[in-house]
């Protein structure tokens, strides 16, 4: 496939005696929206934290844009740049402003001179709804304002493939839609994603694919009507029942 | 003689902290790195260190190292007392630094790090930029704690001959009779100090916290 970003194979991960996943094989293609469902403990979280390499693989291999991200010589710094991210907990520098924490990795990295950097943060900033914020210092900001940042930061480093571990998680119910908007229009202009979520509804709406995972396999995928609307597996109706 | 016994024991106190300083900076890097062997060296290092009195470790340095060398090589060795003092005082305080750093480091939030290589950024870069200037702000406090320390144990020099001013104090007193004005003129000396020290702390905590 001539279009494919992200390819797994057989990727396990056990920490200590307590295997989390095992065995899972995916194929993501170009600017797939690829939401991850799942109870919690199933690992759907290690599966994302693998695909940067935030967890090191038991076995199994991955590969991004047609190269092995798991082999000895695996640049992962390198391959980490095309593979934003976006955590539960933000994760914002608190000892710099909203501007400092879009423009920190592509002037460290030398990618962009700090001017550069600058005038693309602003616009970064403008574009998730907080060009009145960039000096702002993140503990000033709300929970979905600190979110959009953290979405605003990972794209800075214009990643072809975006990561989202429970991004609306840890936000007051009332700052999860305006996350969700961001990442909705992301979708929209195409960008590759993987989101783990619990928000149903997003994942209905927004996904090209569902994934359940549960267990630390793969029990069902499809379209959202298929595994949402008609799941086949008895785990995957159980699952939704709850949380539906 | 007594203001020259207390500029020995600032000059030895304010060395010791700056060798301490990098010494524990290092030793805490040792103890937080992936090397087994690395990790190995600094816990031993802090484990003796904590686990004896300051006043073995300088007649140690002091006494029974040279003897060993001498033992070794056959040839005379000696230390002078200052640099053994300095030694000691380093060592001891070089422990305790490593492990406020290490605590420092390990009480920033995990998701640092995770948030900083996620971007590509490396381990190290990640740490001196991201973790570290975090990891200063909370540290503060038990630095400042371990400078008074370090400031007030270096008395126990004096046990091995080092003219600081306990040392002084006691020949003047020798000389003099006069222990109460004496040793009062010490006491408040210390506490000058250490009172600069912790109001200079406390100010800092305060502008960061702001």
């Amino acid at each position: 496939m001539a279009n494919q970003k992200i390819k797994v194979v057989g990727l396990k991960k056990a920490f200590g005696d307590l295997e989390v996943l095992k065995g899972i094989d995916l194929e993501i293609s170009s600017g797939e929206v690829v939401c991850i469902i799942g109870p919690s403990g199933s690992g759907k979280s290690t599966f994302l934290r693998c695909l940067n390499r935030l967890e090191e693989p038991t076995a199994g291999e991955i590969f991004v844009d047609g190269e092995s991200i798991t082999s000895n010589g695996a640049d992962v710094d390198r391959v980490r740049r095309h593979l934003g991210m976006v955590f539960q907990q933000f994760n914002l520098f608190p000892h710099y402003t909203v501007k400092q924490n879009l423009m920190f990795a592509p002037v460290e990295l030398k990618l962009k001179t700090p001017v550069e950097a600058e005038k693309t943060a602003i616009r970064l900033l403008d574009r998730v709804g907080l060009g009145d914020k960039v000096d702002a210092k993140p503990r000033e900001l709300s929970g979905g304002q600190q979110q959009r940042v953290a979405i605003a930061r990972a794209l800075a480093m214009e990643p072809d493939i975006m990561l989202f571990d429970e991004p609306t998680s840890a936000l007051d119910p009332e700052m999860v839609s305006e996350v969700l908007d961001v990442m909705r229009e992301l979708a929209e202009e195409g960008m590759t994603m993987v989101i783990v979520t619990h928000e149903m509804g997003f994942a209905h709406d927004v996904a090209d694919r569902v994934i359940f995972i549960d267990d630390g396999v793969i029990v069902e995928q499809g379209t959202p009507e298929q595994v949402m609307d008609h799941p086949q597996s008895v785990r995957t109706k159980s699952f939704l029942s709850k949380v539906l | 003689m007594l203001a020259g016994g207390f500029v020995t024991t600032l000059q030895v106190t304010v060395s010791s902290l700056i060798i301490a300083m990098v010494l524990g900076i290092l030793v805490c890097l040792m103890h937080i790195s992936h090397k087994r062997v690395l990790r190995g060296i600094a816990k031993f290092y802090i484990w003796i260190i904590r686990g004896t009195p300051m006043l073995v470790q300088a007649f140690y340095i002091y006494f029974a190292v040279p003897q060993l060398i001498q033992l070794s090589t056959g040839s005379s060795f000696r230390i002078d007392v200052f640099t053994a003092s300095l030694i000691t005082l380093s060592l001891n305080a070089g422990a305790y630094l490593s492990e406020i750093f290490r605590g420092s480091i390990e009480s920033v939030d995990k998701g640092q790090m995770e948030a900083s290589r996620s971007l590509g950024v490396s381990y190290a870069t990640s740490m001196r930029k991201i973790i570290l200037p975090q990891a200063v702000r909370i540290c503060l406090p038990s630095l400042v704690n371990q400078c008074i320390i370090t400031l007030k144990d270096s008395t126990i020099l004096y046990a091995i001959g080092l003219g600081e001013i306990m040392y002084q104090a006691k020949i003047y007193v020798g000389r003099t009779m006069e222990s109460f004005a004496t040793y009062t003129w010490v006491a408040i000396c210390f506490l000058l100090i250490t009172s600069v020290l912790m109001l200079i702390s406390r100010t800092v905590e305060k502008r960061m916290h702001a």
